[in-house]
């Protein structure tokens, strides 16, 4: 582990200048790296030969473990508490192929293959429910599988998109204390992932881990309910912090500043050209959902609240910092209005830009590394100034991206901090 | 009674209930089939075309005139069929195999059967035999891909090559979109256009197709 992990993380969190960059890999579930991937990093660093673990199944990333963290300079230690996306608890690993690659899943991670050589993934686990997940034959990882059951306009009821968010149990407690604990004893710096707090993520909509999801769960119906059906959304907003302020009470007695960050919202408000609503639409029908959790976090802890948007959200940044989020991820600079030179200079004092590192579309699965090596070096010199940026790739490294441009990758950035630490610039 | 005007509203509010009953009232009422989509449904999906490229309206509302135009749609298109009207062009569209990412490719999909045209979705996850097949099986004058994931945007290559292979490139103009698409991407796996969004590729499947009056 590189020394003061922790203390450059927080550095960089508190815009403070650093004397490197610190880096996330694996921190998150938007920050992370593919199960193939991480299984052939380990190969290139020469680590121990031994199968990843897929503790994230949605999108197949894997625990990037001690000896990888250390090899690659990774600075932030993850806690993901209570269930994987699929309703179930990431242990009892049993060894599973795809791909020609053998990897360890959860032991309630079970599959069956349909006709087409598609792989089909049951919630929590259970065979004789209707599968939600499906990862098409020869894919890399899993799409929801929507299970939206007819509407009947005048017997919709929000309550049902409330059974996901429930009071947390104290052994979920317990359990995320646990791993805090661990966490922090690794000299990193710790982001939690806690649950309950993403407003209407499209990923979570279609609830992968109920056994028989009911209200609006088609990723369609739920985008148009946004705009026609408001007050159902609102109810459901409005019930969710209610729960999940609750249960962020309990974790935060629990872990306290075990906790640096806390990653708590996932919801894309951007696509490549523009946003997912209008600015007006995103003050009304979310930001006070998000103002009430984070103004709460802020009051009662010292944690920084981690706020992901892929897309073009520059128009929301303001609002975003207005409504207490201190993070965003992953900075998209390729979608419109995402410049970074523009996003570093017109908020890069008060927002802190964890991402934007590379981008994970283009130039690191297809560029050449000095191609790569170039964009990181750019990066950072734009993103780096002052503190207020953590190094992490533009969302989750794919399948497929070449392992020499991610190597090429991780040595721009510390070639930029050992420049910047001699000539006492960073 | 209603009239064609109140259609174009309806569809251009997202009032799929109200579009698909004064479709059937109109109809019903002895009103011209086609001069229904000509008058009021293609200028009111291109005006929800114009509204999202000026950002009043966003993917929700889209969505929603989307659903309205079907409702209206699945009235009218029986009569249409019946009556041996020509479509706009014919199209065949899917997400490449792979992918199971629908929601951008279910608009293009909607923009296009509101500008006219004939449109087969093949769904998601579509191999090229597939889409090679349908393009022949509806006399296809356009096949659209769509992508949404890094990893999968080479399997529109596959699928403009396999179109190569089999001798029927030049049968059909190949059209491409999605998230990580750009028109530099098309040019270099040879498709004959990019759209950038719903909107656009309405635009351009016109152009396709009339390249000297679009």
């Amino acid at each position: 582990m590189p020394a003061g992990s922790r203390e450059v993380v927080l550095r960089a969190l508190a815009h403070e200048p650093t004397e490197r960059i610190p880096i996330d890999f694996g921190g998150t579930s938007v920050t992370g790296i593919h199960a193939s991937v991480v299984a052939a990093l380990r190969d290139y660093y020469g680590l121990e030969k031994r199968p990843v673990k897929v503790h994230e199944p949605y999108q197949m990333l894997a625990i990037i473990e001690d000896d990888l963290q250390r090899a690659m300079g990774i600075d932030v230690e993850s806690v993901f508490a209570r269930k994987t996306m699929f309703g179930f608890l990431p242990e009892h690993w049993k060894p599973w192929r795809f791909n020609g690659l053998e990897v360890l899943v959860p032991g309630q991670f079970n599959t069956t293959t349909d006709e087409n050589g598609d792989t089909l993934i049951y919630p929590q686990g259970d065979t004789s429910a209707a599968p939600s997940g499906r990862m098409p034959k020869g894919g890399f990882f899993f799409d929801a599988i929507i299970r939206q059951q007819p509407i009947d306009e005048d017997k919709l009821n929000p309550e049902d998109n409330l059974e996901e968010f429930a009071p947390i149990a104290d052994e979920d407690v317990a359990r995320i204390a646990d791993l805090a604990r661990a966490a922090r004893a690794t000299g990193r710096a710790v982001i939690g992932t806690f649950g309950g707090t993403a407003l209407g993520d499209i990923a979570l909509v279609p609830a992968p881990g109920l056994k028989n999801p009911k209200g609006i769960r088609d990723v369609a119906e739920w985008y148009m309910s946004t705009h026609s059906r408001r007050d159902y959304i609102h109810y459901v907003f409005s019930h969710q912090c209610d729960i999940a302020l609750s249960n962020l009470e309990k974790i935060h007695h629990a872990v306290g500043d075990l906790v640096d960050a806390v990653f708590t919202c996932g919801t894309d408000f951007g696509t490549q050209k523009s946003t997912f609503c209008s600015l007006a639409v995103f003050r009304e029908l979310y930001f006070p959902y998000y103002k009430r959790v984070n103004d709460w976090i802020h009051r009662n802890t010292t944690w920084k609240i981690f706020k992901h948007s892929c897309g073009s959200v520059e128009r929301f940044i303001d609002s975003f910092i207005e409504c207490g989020f201190d993070i965003l991820n992953p900075v998209q600079c390729s979608a419109a209005g995402m410049d970074p030179r523009h996003l570093k200079e017109r908020y890069g004092d008060r927002i802190v830009f964890w991402g934007g590192g590379v981008d994970t579309q283009k130039v690191l699965p297809f560029g050449t590394r000095e191609e790569v090596r170039r964009q990181v070096l750019e990066r950072c010199e734009t993103f780096a100034l002052n503190g207020g940026f953590v190094f992490n790739t533009i969302h989750n490294i794919q399948a497929q991206t070449p392992v020499r441009n991610i190597v090429a990758m991780i040595d721009a950035v510390h070639e930029f901090s050992g420049a910047a630490a001699l000539s006492g610039k960073a | 009674m209603s009239d064609g005007s109140q259609l174009y509203d309806a569809i251009l509010n997202g009032d799929n209930v109200r579009a698909g009953a004064i479709a059937r009232e109109l109809l019903d009422g002895g009103e011209d089939p086609l001069a229904l989509v000509t008058r009021h449904m293609v200028p009111a999906m291109d005006e929800v075309g114009r509204r999202f490229e000026c950002e009043e309206y966003f993917v929700p509302e889209l969505l929603l005139a989307a659903r309205a135009m079907k409702a209206a749609l699945q009235h009218i298109r029986p009569l249409l069929a019946a009556g041996g009207v020509e479509p706009a062009g014919r199209v065949v569209i899917g997400t490449v195999k792979g992918d199971l990412h629908e929601i951008g490719k279910n608009l293009v999909s909607a923009m296009l059967e509101g500008g006219g045209f004939e449109v087969t979705d093949l769904g998601a996850d579509v191999s090229p035999e597939r889409f090679i097949e349908a393009a022949g099986a509806k006399k296809a004058d356009i096949v659209c891909l769509s992508a949404l994931l890094t990893v999968t945007m080479p399997a529109m290559k596959t699928t403009i090559d396999a179109f190569r292979n089999a001798g029927i490139r030049e049968r059909v103009k190949i059209l491409i979109g999605g998230a990580p698409v750009t028109q530099q991407y098309a040019e270099e796996i040879g498709a004959d256009g990019y759209g950038e969004n719903a909107s656009t590729a309405v635009a351009l499947a016109r152009r396709m197709l009339n390249p000297v009056h679009a």
